[in-house]
Protein backbone atom coordinates (compact mmCIF):
# COMPACT_ATOMS: atom_id res chain seq x y z
CA UNK A 1 0.00 0.00 0.00
CA UNK A 2 1.20 3.10 -0.68
CA UNK A 3 0.33 6.38 1.48
CA UNK A 4 -0.85 8.54 -1.57
CA UNK A 5 -3.13 6.12 -2.96
CA UNK A 6 -4.91 5.56 0.29
CA UNK A 7 -8.21 7.51 1.04
CA UNK A 8 -10.26 7.10 4.60
CA UNK A 9 -12.94 9.72 5.34
CA UNK A 10 -11.66 9.76 8.89
CA UNK A 11 -8.86 12.13 8.12
CA UNK A 12 -10.62 13.99 6.01
CA UNK A 13 -12.29 16.99 8.33
CA UNK A 14 -14.02 18.96 5.72
CA UNK A 15 -16.21 15.58 5.49
CA UNK A 16 -17.37 15.47 9.16
CA UNK A 17 -18.00 19.51 9.26
CA UNK A 18 -20.02 19.59 6.61
CA UNK A 19 -22.11 16.55 8.17
CA UNK A 20 -22.55 18.49 11.45
CA UNK A 21 -24.14 21.33 9.70
CA UNK A 22 -26.19 18.76 7.67
CA UNK A 23 -27.25 17.21 10.65
CA UNK A 24 -27.74 20.51 12.59
CA UNK A 25 -30.05 21.56 9.83
CA UNK A 26 -31.89 18.76 10.08
CA UNK A 27 -33.02 19.70 13.77
CA UNK A 28 -36.01 22.21 13.47
CA UNK A 29 -34.44 24.48 15.70
CA UNK A 30 -34.32 27.75 13.40
CA UNK A 31 -38.11 27.65 13.28
CA UNK A 32 -40.79 29.51 15.00
CA UNK A 33 -41.70 27.43 17.57
CA UNK A 34 -45.39 26.31 17.19
CA UNK A 35 -45.93 27.90 13.76
CA UNK A 36 -47.62 25.58 11.16
CA UNK A 37 -48.61 27.57 8.25
CA UNK A 38 -47.71 27.71 5.44
CA UNK A 39 -48.73 24.88 4.16
CA UNK A 40 -46.74 24.35 0.80
CA UNK A 41 -47.52 21.46 -1.28
CA UNK A 42 -50.32 19.70 1.62
CA UNK A 43 -47.59 20.03 4.24
CA UNK A 44 -46.03 22.10 6.91
CA UNK A 45 -43.48 24.59 5.44
CA UNK A 46 -41.23 23.59 7.68
CA UNK A 47 -41.34 20.03 7.25
CA UNK A 48 -40.15 20.46 3.71
CA UNK A 49 -36.54 21.92 5.01
CA UNK A 50 -36.07 18.99 7.22
CA UNK A 51 -36.87 16.58 4.70
CA UNK A 52 -34.37 18.14 2.09
CA UNK A 53 -31.66 18.06 4.90
CA UNK A 54 -32.72 14.17 5.32
CA UNK A 55 -32.12 13.66 1.30
CA UNK A 56 -28.82 15.60 1.77
CA UNK A 57 -28.03 13.82 3.84
CA UNK A 58 -28.50 10.61 2.53
CA UNK A 59 -26.61 11.77 -1.00
CA UNK A 60 -23.71 13.12 0.58
CA UNK A 61 -23.14 10.15 2.71
CA UNK A 62 -23.44 7.54 -0.20
CA UNK A 63 -21.31 10.00 -2.13
CA UNK A 64 -18.70 10.26 0.19
CA UNK A 65 -18.41 6.62 0.71
CA UNK A 66 -18.09 5.93 -2.57
CA UNK A 67 -15.56 8.73 -3.80
CA UNK A 68 -13.75 9.33 -0.52
CA UNK A 69 -13.00 5.70 0.56
CA UNK A 70 -10.46 3.58 -0.90
CA UNK A 71 -8.00 1.21 1.11
CA UNK A 72 -7.51 -2.29 -0.12
CA UNK A 73 -9.96 -1.68 -2.97
CA UNK A 74 -7.48 -1.76 -6.44
CA UNK A 75 -5.29 -4.37 -4.83
CA UNK A 76 -8.02 -6.48 -3.80
CA UNK A 77 -9.93 -6.13 -6.95
CA UNK A 78 -6.53 -6.78 -8.89
CA UNK A 79 -5.73 -10.09 -6.81
CA UNK A 80 -9.60 -11.65 -7.73
CA UNK A 81 -8.65 -10.82 -11.57
CA UNK A 82 -5.56 -13.11 -11.15
CA UNK A 83 -7.89 -15.53 -9.28
CA UNK A 84 -10.06 -15.37 -11.51
CA UNK A 85 -7.38 -15.51 -14.47
CA UNK A 86 -5.60 -18.54 -12.69
CA UNK A 87 -8.95 -20.59 -13.08
CA UNK A 88 -8.96 -19.82 -17.05
CA UNK A 89 -6.07 -21.61 -17.29
CA UNK A 90 -6.38 -24.66 -15.43
CA UNK B 1 -53.14 -6.07 18.36
CA UNK B 2 -56.87 -6.09 17.86
CA UNK B 3 -58.37 -9.26 15.82
CA UNK B 4 -57.67 -8.61 11.95
CA UNK B 5 -60.91 -8.83 10.04
CA UNK B 6 -58.74 -11.04 7.74
CA UNK B 7 -56.76 -13.38 10.26
CA UNK B 8 -57.61 -16.84 10.27
CA UNK B 9 -56.76 -19.81 8.12
CA UNK B 10 -55.40 -17.89 5.29
CA UNK B 11 -52.93 -16.13 7.74
CA UNK B 12 -51.88 -19.69 8.69
CA UNK B 13 -51.48 -20.57 5.37
CA UNK B 14 -49.24 -17.60 4.54
CA UNK B 15 -46.96 -18.08 7.66
CA UNK B 16 -46.75 -21.84 6.67
CA UNK B 17 -45.69 -20.61 3.63
CA UNK B 18 -43.17 -18.55 4.52
CA UNK B 19 -41.94 -20.81 7.08
CA UNK B 20 -41.40 -23.45 4.69
CA UNK B 21 -39.44 -21.14 2.31
CA UNK B 22 -36.87 -20.19 5.40
CA UNK B 23 -36.17 -23.67 6.32
CA UNK B 24 -35.62 -24.80 2.81
CA UNK B 25 -33.07 -21.68 2.23
CA UNK B 26 -31.31 -22.73 5.51
CA UNK B 27 -30.87 -26.11 4.20
CA UNK B 28 -29.58 -25.51 0.96
CA UNK B 29 -27.43 -23.24 2.38
CA UNK B 30 -25.87 -25.19 4.69
CA UNK B 31 -25.68 -28.49 2.13
CA UNK B 32 -22.55 -29.25 0.38
CA UNK B 33 -20.40 -26.74 2.72
CA UNK B 34 -17.72 -29.07 4.27
CA UNK B 35 -16.36 -26.67 6.79
CA UNK B 36 -19.36 -24.81 7.56
CA UNK B 37 -19.46 -26.14 11.53
CA UNK B 38 -15.65 -26.69 11.50
CA UNK B 39 -14.63 -23.39 11.78
CA UNK B 40 -15.69 -19.82 13.57
CA UNK B 41 -15.08 -17.84 10.62
CA UNK B 42 -17.03 -20.13 8.33
CA UNK B 43 -20.06 -20.40 10.69
CA UNK B 44 -20.08 -16.69 12.16
CA UNK B 45 -19.57 -14.94 8.99
CA UNK B 46 -20.10 -17.07 6.02
CA UNK B 47 -16.08 -17.21 5.57
CA UNK B 48 -15.64 -13.28 5.61
CA UNK B 49 -17.24 -14.15 1.72
CA UNK B 50 -20.27 -12.32 1.47
CA UNK B 51 -21.50 -10.73 -1.60
CA UNK B 52 -23.09 -6.94 -2.81
CA UNK B 53 -26.55 -8.41 -2.67
CA UNK B 54 -26.64 -10.78 0.23
CA UNK B 55 -24.24 -7.92 2.18
CA UNK B 56 -26.95 -5.05 1.36
CA UNK B 57 -30.09 -7.43 2.50
CA UNK B 58 -28.75 -8.80 5.38
CA UNK B 59 -27.92 -5.01 6.39
CA UNK B 60 -31.01 -4.06 5.21
CA UNK B 61 -33.02 -6.72 7.05
CA UNK B 62 -31.46 -6.57 10.26
CA UNK B 63 -31.77 -2.92 10.29
CA UNK B 64 -35.12 -2.80 10.17
CA UNK B 65 -37.40 -5.23 11.84
CA UNK B 66 -41.35 -5.60 12.02
CA UNK B 67 -40.78 -3.25 14.92
CA UNK B 68 -40.00 -0.51 12.18
CA UNK B 69 -43.66 -0.78 10.65
CA UNK B 70 -45.79 -1.68 14.00
CA UNK B 71 -43.74 0.37 16.28
CA UNK B 72 -42.31 3.40 14.26
CA UNK B 73 -46.15 4.04 12.75
CA UNK B 74 -47.67 4.25 16.06
CA UNK B 75 -45.05 6.65 16.62
CA UNK B 76 -45.66 9.01 14.14
CA UNK B 77 -49.22 8.90 14.87
CA UNK B 78 -48.33 10.10 18.64
CA UNK B 79 -45.54 12.58 17.88
CA UNK B 80 -46.83 13.97 14.42
CA UNK B 81 -44.50 15.02 11.62
CA UNK B 82 -41.36 15.37 14.77
CA UNK B 83 -41.34 11.64 13.50
CA UNK B 84 -39.68 12.81 10.51
CA UNK B 85 -36.29 12.13 12.65
CA UNK B 86 -36.89 8.57 12.33
CA UNK B 87 -35.73 8.78 8.38
CA UNK B 88 -32.37 10.66 9.69
CA UNK B 89 -31.26 8.97 12.71
CA UNK B 90 -31.99 5.47 10.15
CA UNK B 91 -28.79 7.46 7.59
CA UNK B 92 -26.62 8.45 10.56
CA UNK B 93 -25.90 5.01 11.02
CA UNK B 94 -23.61 5.37 7.95
CA UNK B 95 -21.85 8.66 9.09
CA UNK B 96 -21.13 6.40 12.39
CA UNK B 97 -20.07 4.02 10.40
CA UNK B 98 -17.35 5.85 8.78
CA UNK B 99 -15.96 6.78 11.48
CA UNK B 100 -14.66 3.24 11.73
CA UNK B 101 -15.59 0.62 9.23
CA UNK B 102 -12.87 1.52 6.38
CA UNK B 103 -9.98 0.91 8.83
CA UNK B 104 -11.68 -2.15 10.59
CA UNK B 105 -12.62 -3.55 7.82
CA UNK B 106 -8.56 -4.06 6.67
CA UNK B 107 -7.49 -4.59 10.34
CA UNK B 108 -9.94 -7.41 10.34
CA UNK B 109 -9.19 -9.32 7.41
CA UNK B 110 -5.41 -8.92 8.35
CA UNK B 111 -5.77 -10.49 12.20
CA UNK B 112 -8.44 -12.55 11.23
CA UNK B 113 -11.41 -10.85 13.40
CA UNK B 114 -14.66 -13.51 14.36
CA UNK B 115 -16.39 -10.91 16.92
CA UNK B 116 -15.67 -7.12 18.12
CA UNK B 117 -13.58 -8.20 21.19
CA UNK B 118 -11.23 -9.88 19.11
CA UNK B 119 -9.91 -6.46 18.58
CA UNK B 120 -10.37 -5.21 21.79
CA UNK B 121 -8.53 -8.04 22.93
CA UNK B 122 -5.91 -7.33 20.50
CA UNK B 123 -5.65 -3.07 21.30
CA UNK B 124 -5.76 -3.50 24.69
CA UNK B 125 -5.06 -6.84 25.83
CA UNK B 126 -6.59 -6.58 29.03
CA UNK B 127 -9.02 -9.12 30.84
CA UNK B 128 -10.98 -6.13 32.36
CA UNK B 129 -11.70 -4.23 29.43
CA UNK B 130 -12.49 -6.96 26.97
CA UNK B 131 -15.03 -8.79 30.09
CA UNK B 132 -16.87 -5.66 30.89
CA UNK B 133 -17.21 -5.13 26.62
CA UNK B 134 -18.35 -8.47 26.35
CA UNK B 135 -20.54 -8.10 29.30
CA UNK B 136 -22.27 -4.80 27.67
CA UNK B 137 -22.74 -6.35 24.54
CA UNK B 138 -24.04 -9.77 25.55
CA UNK B 139 -26.87 -7.69 27.83
CA UNK B 140 -27.67 -5.29 25.00
CA UNK B 141 -27.99 -7.99 22.20
CA UNK B 142 -30.07 -10.25 24.79
CA UNK B 143 -32.23 -7.30 25.53
CA UNK B 144 -32.62 -6.51 21.82
CA UNK B 145 -33.55 -10.38 21.34
CA UNK B 146 -35.92 -9.80 23.84
CA UNK B 147 -37.76 -7.78 22.49
CA UNK B 148 -37.88 -9.05 19.02
CA UNK B 149 -39.67 -12.20 20.58
CA UNK B 150 -42.27 -9.88 22.05
CA UNK B 151 -43.05 -8.70 18.71
CA UNK B 152 -43.22 -12.25 17.03
CA UNK B 153 -45.77 -13.23 19.74
CA UNK B 154 -47.69 -10.04 18.72
CA UNK B 155 -47.86 -10.36 14.97
CA UNK B 156 -48.30 -13.90 14.82
CA UNK B 157 -50.90 -14.00 17.13
CA UNK B 158 -52.83 -11.08 15.46
CA UNK B 159 -52.31 -12.34 11.78
CA UNK B 160 -54.10 -15.83 12.99
CA UNK B 161 -56.80 -14.66 14.79
CA UNK B 162 -56.31 -17.04 17.63
CA UNK B 163 -56.57 -19.97 15.01
CA UNK B 164 -53.23 -21.31 16.11
CA UNK B 165 -52.67 -20.38 20.04
CA UNK B 166 -50.29 -17.52 20.87
CA UNK B 167 -47.61 -19.24 22.39
CA UNK B 168 -47.70 -22.54 20.18
CA UNK B 169 -47.56 -19.78 16.99
CA UNK B 170 -44.23 -18.00 18.82
CA UNK B 171 -42.69 -21.54 19.55
CA UNK B 172 -42.92 -22.62 16.03
CA UNK B 173 -41.45 -19.57 14.46
CA UNK B 174 -38.68 -19.32 16.83
CA UNK B 175 -38.22 -22.91 15.79
CA UNK B 176 -37.99 -22.48 12.21
CA UNK B 177 -35.36 -19.58 12.97
CA UNK B 178 -33.48 -21.61 15.46
CA UNK B 179 -33.22 -24.28 12.45
CA UNK B 180 -32.23 -22.94 10.03
CA UNK B 181 -29.77 -20.58 11.57
CA UNK B 182 -28.47 -24.06 13.33
CA UNK B 183 -27.97 -25.53 9.60
CA UNK B 184 -26.60 -22.93 7.82
CA UNK B 185 -25.28 -20.07 10.42
CA UNK B 186 -24.45 -16.96 8.68
CA UNK B 187 -24.86 -18.22 5.51
CA UNK B 188 -28.53 -18.92 6.55
CA UNK B 189 -29.23 -15.53 8.06
CA UNK B 190 -28.03 -13.75 4.91
CA UNK B 191 -30.07 -15.55 2.25
CA UNK B 192 -32.70 -15.67 4.33
CA UNK B 193 -32.49 -12.03 4.68
CA UNK B 194 -32.90 -11.87 1.07
CA UNK B 195 -36.24 -12.94 1.25
CA UNK B 196 -37.15 -10.94 4.17
CA UNK B 197 -35.77 -8.08 3.20
CA UNK B 198 -37.49 -7.99 -0.29
CA UNK B 199 -41.03 -8.86 0.97
CA UNK B 200 -40.66 -6.06 3.89
CA UNK B 201 -39.78 -3.59 1.01
CA UNK B 202 -43.10 -4.11 -1.01
CA UNK B 203 -45.16 -5.33 1.89
CA UNK B 204 -44.17 -1.42 3.51
CA UNK B 205 -44.90 -0.02 -0.66
CA UNK B 206 -48.20 -1.67 -1.02
CA UNK B 207 -49.48 -0.89 2.73
CA UNK B 208 -49.00 2.78 1.74
CA UNK B 209 -50.60 2.67 -1.69
CA UNK B 210 -53.77 1.56 0.87
CA UNK B 211 -53.29 3.94 3.03
CA UNK B 212 -53.40 6.77 0.36
CA UNK B 213 -56.49 5.28 -1.34
CA UNK B 214 -58.74 5.30 2.24
CA UNK B 215 -57.58 8.94 2.09
CA UNK B 216 -58.97 9.66 -1.76
CA UNK B 217 -54.88 10.07 -2.30
CA UNK B 218 -55.16 13.94 -0.62
CA UNK B 219 -52.56 14.02 1.70
CA UNK B 220 -52.83 17.97 1.87
CA UNK B 221 -56.21 17.04 3.94
CA UNK B 222 -54.44 15.16 6.15
CA UNK B 223 -52.49 17.99 7.05
CA UNK B 224 -54.82 20.07 7.40
CA UNK B 225 -56.69 17.73 9.76
CA UNK B 226 -54.22 17.60 11.58
CA UNK B 227 -53.25 21.37 11.95
CA UNK B 228 -56.40 21.70 13.14
CA UNK B 229 -57.51 19.11 15.52
CA UNK B 230 -54.01 18.61 17.51
CA UNK B 231 -52.02 21.75 16.02
CA UNK B 232 -49.48 20.59 18.21
CA UNK B 233 -48.13 17.57 16.12
CA UNK B 234 -48.46 20.01 12.89
CA UNK B 235 -46.04 22.14 14.44
CA UNK B 236 -42.90 23.00 14.93
CA UNK B 237 -41.28 21.52 18.31
CA UNK B 238 -40.21 23.56 21.51
CA UNK B 239 -36.29 23.53 22.42
CA UNK B 240 -36.75 20.63 24.19
CA UNK B 241 -37.72 18.47 22.33
CA UNK B 242 -35.49 19.93 19.31
CA UNK B 243 -32.65 19.10 21.99
CA UNK B 244 -33.75 15.68 22.29
CA UNK B 245 -34.08 15.06 18.85
CA UNK B 246 -30.35 15.84 18.41
CA UNK B 247 -29.47 14.03 20.77
CA UNK B 248 -31.03 10.68 19.13
CA UNK B 249 -29.10 11.68 16.37
CA UNK B 250 -25.59 11.57 18.65
CA UNK B 251 -26.73 8.46 20.62
CA UNK B 252 -27.81 6.38 17.63
CA UNK B 253 -25.12 7.83 15.56
CA UNK B 254 -22.49 6.28 17.37
CA UNK B 255 -24.34 2.95 19.07
CA UNK B 256 -26.24 1.51 16.26
CA UNK B 257 -22.82 0.97 13.92
CA UNK B 258 -21.45 -1.02 16.85
CA UNK B 259 -24.15 -3.66 17.53
CA UNK B 260 -22.12 -6.82 17.67
CA UNK B 261 -24.22 -7.56 14.89
CA UNK B 262 -23.56 -4.30 12.69
CA UNK B 263 -19.78 -4.79 12.98
CA UNK B 264 -19.76 -8.41 12.71
CA UNK B 265 -21.40 -7.57 8.68
CA UNK B 266 -17.90 -5.86 7.98
CA UNK B 267 -16.24 -8.50 8.85
CA UNK B 268 -18.02 -10.56 6.67
CA UNK B 269 -17.84 -8.34 3.93
CA UNK B 270 -16.10 -10.33 0.86
CA UNK B 271 -13.98 -7.30 0.24
CA UNK B 272 -13.90 -3.24 0.56
CA UNK B 273 -15.73 -2.65 -2.60
CA UNK B 274 -18.94 -5.13 -1.78
CA UNK B 275 -18.78 -3.54 1.49
CA UNK B 276 -18.71 0.29 0.23
CA UNK B 277 -21.77 0.02 -2.28
CA UNK B 278 -23.95 -2.11 -0.09
CA UNK B 279 -23.20 1.12 2.46
CA UNK B 280 -23.67 3.89 -0.08
CA UNK B 281 -27.01 2.00 -0.71
CA UNK B 282 -28.12 1.84 2.52
CA UNK B 283 -27.91 5.15 2.89
CA UNK B 284 -30.93 5.73 0.81
CA UNK B 285 -32.73 3.05 2.37
CA UNK B 286 -34.41 5.12 5.35
CA UNK B 287 -36.06 7.59 2.79
CA UNK B 288 -38.22 4.51 1.19
CA UNK B 289 -38.61 2.79 4.79
CA UNK B 290 -38.73 5.03 7.90
CA UNK B 291 -39.43 7.47 5.69
CA UNK B 292 -43.05 5.53 3.99
CA UNK B 293 -43.69 4.37 7.69
CA UNK B 294 -43.86 7.84 8.80
CA UNK B 295 -46.30 8.41 6.27
CA UNK B 296 -48.46 5.71 7.24
CA UNK B 297 -48.68 7.10 10.55
CA UNK B 298 -49.21 10.22 9.60
CA UNK B 299 -52.51 9.28 7.25
CA UNK B 300 -52.89 7.40 10.21
CA UNK B 301 -53.92 10.24 12.37
CA UNK B 302 -56.34 11.54 10.19
CA UNK B 303 -58.06 8.12 9.64
CA UNK B 304 -58.33 6.97 13.37
CA UNK B 305 -58.15 9.78 14.76
CA UNK B 306 -58.33 10.11 18.90
CA UNK B 307 -57.00 6.33 19.78
CA UNK B 308 -54.87 6.84 23.27
CA UNK B 309 -51.37 5.58 23.90
CA UNK B 310 -52.37 2.19 24.25
CA UNK B 311 -54.73 1.81 21.49
CA UNK B 312 -52.15 3.74 19.30
CA UNK B 313 -50.42 0.83 19.32
CA UNK B 314 -52.98 -1.21 17.79
CA UNK B 315 -52.68 1.53 14.49
CA UNK B 316 -51.43 -0.81 11.82
CA UNK B 317 -53.57 -3.46 12.82
CA UNK B 318 -56.82 -1.17 12.55
CA UNK B 319 -55.64 0.11 8.95
CA UNK B 320 -54.59 -3.59 7.59
CA UNK B 321 -58.40 -3.96 8.53
CA UNK B 322 -59.83 -1.66 6.89
CA UNK B 323 -57.20 -1.71 3.44
CA UNK B 324 -58.07 -5.50 3.53
CA UNK B 325 -61.89 -4.40 3.28
CA UNK B 326 -61.02 -2.09 0.38
CA UNK B 327 -61.34 -5.63 -2.35
CA UNK B 328 -60.07 -9.13 -2.69
CA UNK B 329 -56.64 -7.97 -3.89
CA UNK B 330 -55.98 -5.51 -0.98
CA UNK B 331 -57.15 -8.59 1.62
CA UNK B 332 -54.05 -11.11 -0.03
CA UNK B 333 -51.71 -8.69 0.21
CA UNK B 334 -52.61 -7.37 3.42
CA UNK B 335 -51.89 -11.12 4.62
CA UNK B 336 -48.90 -11.11 2.76
CA UNK B 337 -48.04 -8.05 4.48
CA UNK B 338 -48.75 -9.52 7.67
CA UNK B 339 -46.34 -12.26 7.26
CA UNK B 340 -43.81 -9.88 5.96
CA UNK B 341 -43.94 -8.32 9.75
CA UNK B 342 -43.30 -11.60 11.15
CA UNK B 343 -40.61 -12.20 8.42
CA UNK B 344 -38.97 -9.16 9.21
CA UNK B 345 -38.58 -9.58 12.86
CA UNK B 346 -37.21 -13.10 12.60
CA UNK B 347 -34.83 -11.58 10.07
CA UNK B 348 -33.52 -9.61 13.03
CA UNK B 349 -33.69 -12.15 15.78
CA UNK B 350 -31.67 -14.48 13.99
CA UNK B 351 -29.00 -11.65 13.04
CA UNK B 352 -29.02 -10.93 16.75
CA UNK B 353 -29.08 -14.32 17.87
CA UNK B 354 -25.83 -15.33 16.12
CA UNK B 355 -24.34 -12.85 17.08
CA UNK B 356 -25.07 -13.63 21.01
CA UNK B 357 -23.50 -16.91 20.10
CA UNK B 358 -20.60 -16.47 18.54
CA UNK B 359 -19.77 -14.32 21.40
CA UNK B 360 -20.36 -16.96 23.39
CA UNK B 361 -17.95 -19.38 21.36
CA UNK B 362 -15.56 -17.16 20.41
CA UNK B 363 -14.86 -14.76 23.39
CA UNK B 364 -16.58 -16.54 26.87
CA UNK B 365 -15.98 -20.05 25.82
CA UNK B 366 -13.06 -19.38 23.58
CA UNK B 367 -10.94 -17.25 25.64
CA UNK B 368 -11.86 -17.85 29.16
CA UNK B 369 -12.87 -21.02 29.62
CA UNK B 370 -11.58 -23.70 27.57
CA UNK B 371 -8.93 -22.05 24.88
CA UNK B 372 -7.62 -24.85 23.65
CA UNK B 373 -10.89 -26.54 22.74
CA UNK B 374 -11.17 -27.76 18.97
CA UNK B 375 -13.53 -24.49 16.51
CA UNK B 376 -15.72 -27.34 16.07
CA UNK B 377 -16.52 -27.58 19.80
CA UNK B 378 -16.77 -24.03 20.22
CA UNK B 379 -19.19 -23.59 17.16
CA UNK B 380 -21.21 -25.98 18.79
CA UNK B 381 -20.98 -24.19 22.28
CA UNK B 382 -22.49 -21.18 21.05
CA UNK B 383 -25.35 -22.70 19.02
CA UNK B 384 -26.37 -24.67 22.38
CA UNK B 385 -25.68 -21.63 24.67
CA UNK B 386 -28.13 -19.60 21.90
CA UNK B 387 -30.88 -22.40 22.02
CA UNK B 388 -30.85 -21.65 26.05
CA UNK B 389 -30.71 -18.08 25.72
CA UNK B 390 -33.99 -18.01 23.34
CA UNK B 391 -35.99 -20.39 26.15
CA UNK B 392 -34.74 -18.20 28.93
CA UNK B 393 -35.70 -15.07 26.95
CA UNK B 394 -38.94 -16.54 25.67
CA UNK B 395 -40.11 -17.64 29.43
CA UNK B 396 -39.10 -13.86 30.59
CA UNK B 397 -41.49 -12.51 27.79
CA UNK B 398 -44.34 -14.34 28.90
CA UNK B 399 -43.62 -13.82 32.54
CA UNK B 400 -42.31 -10.47 32.63
CA UNK B 401 -41.16 -9.34 36.33
CA UNK B 402 -43.16 -6.95 38.14
CA UNK B 403 -40.57 -4.79 39.12
CA UNK B 404 -37.05 -3.76 37.72
CA UNK B 405 -38.65 -4.02 34.12
CA UNK B 406 -36.43 -1.08 33.35
CA UNK B 407 -33.28 -3.36 33.35
CA UNK B 408 -34.98 -4.84 30.27
CA UNK B 409 -35.41 -1.62 28.26
CA UNK B 410 -31.98 -0.77 28.81
CA UNK B 411 -29.73 -1.50 26.10
CA UNK B 412 -28.67 1.05 23.69
CA UNK B 413 -27.35 3.09 26.73
CA UNK B 414 -25.52 0.50 28.02
CA UNK B 415 -24.00 -0.59 24.29
CA UNK B 416 -22.84 2.97 23.23
CA UNK B 417 -20.56 2.92 26.62
CA UNK B 418 -18.25 1.02 24.15
CA UNK B 419 -17.78 3.27 21.04
CA UNK B 420 -14.44 5.14 22.76
CA UNK B 421 -12.66 1.72 23.26
CA UNK B 422 -13.80 0.26 19.95
CA UNK B 423 -13.76 3.68 17.65
CA UNK B 424 -11.37 6.06 19.19
CA UNK B 425 -8.78 2.91 20.23
CA UNK B 426 -8.56 2.75 16.34
CA UNK B 427 -6.82 5.76 15.81
CA UNK B 428 -5.49 6.96 19.22
CA UNK B 429 -2.24 4.98 20.16
CA UNK B 430 -1.89 7.03 23.28
CA UNK B 431 -5.38 5.15 24.33
CA UNK B 432 -4.60 2.67 27.51
CA UNK B 433 -6.65 0.01 28.92
CA UNK B 434 -7.21 1.11 32.75
CA UNK B 435 -8.76 4.46 31.50
CA UNK B 436 -10.57 2.59 28.67
CA UNK B 437 -12.21 0.43 31.70
CA UNK B 438 -13.03 3.03 34.09
CA UNK B 439 -14.38 4.89 31.15
CA UNK B 440 -17.38 2.56 30.23
CA UNK B 441 -18.29 1.59 33.49
CA UNK B 442 -18.36 5.07 34.72
CA UNK B 443 -20.62 5.38 31.09
CA UNK B 444 -22.73 2.51 32.12
CA UNK B 445 -23.30 2.74 35.58
CA UNK B 446 -24.41 6.29 34.40
CA UNK B 447 -26.62 5.59 31.70
CA UNK B 448 -28.14 2.68 33.50
CA UNK B 449 -28.70 4.51 36.78
CA UNK B 450 -30.28 7.50 35.13
CA UNK B 451 -32.74 4.98 33.35
CA UNK B 452 -33.32 2.77 36.51
CA UNK B 453 -34.26 5.65 38.53
CA UNK B 454 -36.64 6.66 35.47
CA UNK B 455 -34.61 9.81 34.32
CA UNK B 456 -34.13 8.71 31.44
CA UNK B 457 -33.58 12.17 29.61
CA UNK B 458 -31.79 15.16 31.52
CA UNK B 459 -32.81 18.18 29.46
CA UNK B 460 -33.96 16.51 26.55
CA UNK B 461 -30.37 15.14 26.81
CA UNK B 462 -30.85 11.20 26.94
CA UNK B 463 -28.39 9.61 29.54
CA UNK B 464 -26.73 7.03 27.42
CA UNK B 465 -25.17 10.51 25.73
CA UNK B 466 -24.19 12.05 29.45
CA UNK B 467 -22.92 8.16 29.86
CA UNK B 468 -20.95 8.69 26.96
CA UNK B 469 -19.92 12.26 27.43
CA UNK B 470 -18.41 11.33 30.88
CA UNK B 471 -16.73 8.03 29.60
CA UNK B 472 -14.86 9.93 26.98
CA UNK B 473 -13.42 12.29 29.53
CA UNK B 474 -11.94 9.61 31.69
CA UNK B 475 -10.39 8.07 28.63
CA UNK B 476 -8.71 10.74 26.95
CA UNK B 477 -7.45 12.11 30.92
CA UNK B 478 -6.51 9.12 31.97
CA UNK B 479 -4.55 7.85 28.89
CA UNK B 480 -2.71 11.25 28.36
CA UNK B 481 -1.58 10.29 32.24
CA UNK B 482 -0.28 6.72 30.73
CA UNK B 483 2.84 6.62 29.85
CA UNK B 484 3.22 4.61 26.03
CA UNK B 485 5.62 1.96 26.07
CA UNK B 486 7.89 1.24 23.19
CA UNK B 487 6.72 -2.08 23.03
CA UNK B 488 3.03 -1.49 22.62
CA UNK B 489 4.54 0.95 19.75
CA UNK B 490 5.50 -1.55 18.31
CA UNK B 491 2.34 -4.12 18.28
CA UNK B 492 0.32 -1.07 17.48
CA UNK B 493 2.03 -0.87 14.03
CA UNK B 494 0.17 -3.81 12.59
CA UNK B 495 -2.77 -1.22 12.79
CA UNK B 496 -1.13 1.29 10.62
CA UNK B 497 -2.65 1.38 6.97
CA UNK B 498 0.97 1.62 5.82
CA UNK B 499 3.47 -0.97 7.36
Amino acid sequence: MDNKSIKEPIQKKWIWIILFFIILGNVPWYFQSGSIAPLVWGVPYWTLFIVAFAILLSAFTSWVIMTQWNIVEDEEEDEEKERKRGIEHE
Amino acid sequence: MNELIFAGLDGVLVLIFYAVVMLLIGYFSGRGEKGLHESLSNYYLAGKGLGLVTLFFTLYATQYSGNTIIGYAPAAYRSGFVWLQSITFMTVIFAGYLLFAPRMYVISKRLNFITPTDWLQFRFNSKAVSILAIFLMLWGLGNYLLEQLVAIGQAVSSLTGGTIPYQVAVVAFILVMLIYEWLGGMKAVAFTDVMQGVVLMVGIFVFLIGAFYLVGWDFGTVTRFIAEAEPAKAAVPDLPTTINWFSILILVGCGAAIYPHAIQRIFAAKSERTLKRSFAVMAWMPLITTGLVFVVGIIGIALIPGLDEAGSEQLVGLMANQIASINGFYYWIMILFFGAIVAAILSTADSVLLSFSSLVSNDVYGKYINPNASEHKKVMVGKVVGVIAVILLLWLAWNPPGTLYEIFVLKFELLVQVFPAFVVGIYWKRMAAMPVFWGMLAGAVIAGGMTLTGHGTYMGVHGGVIGLAVNFIVVVVGSLLVPVTEQKEVKLRKIDLVE
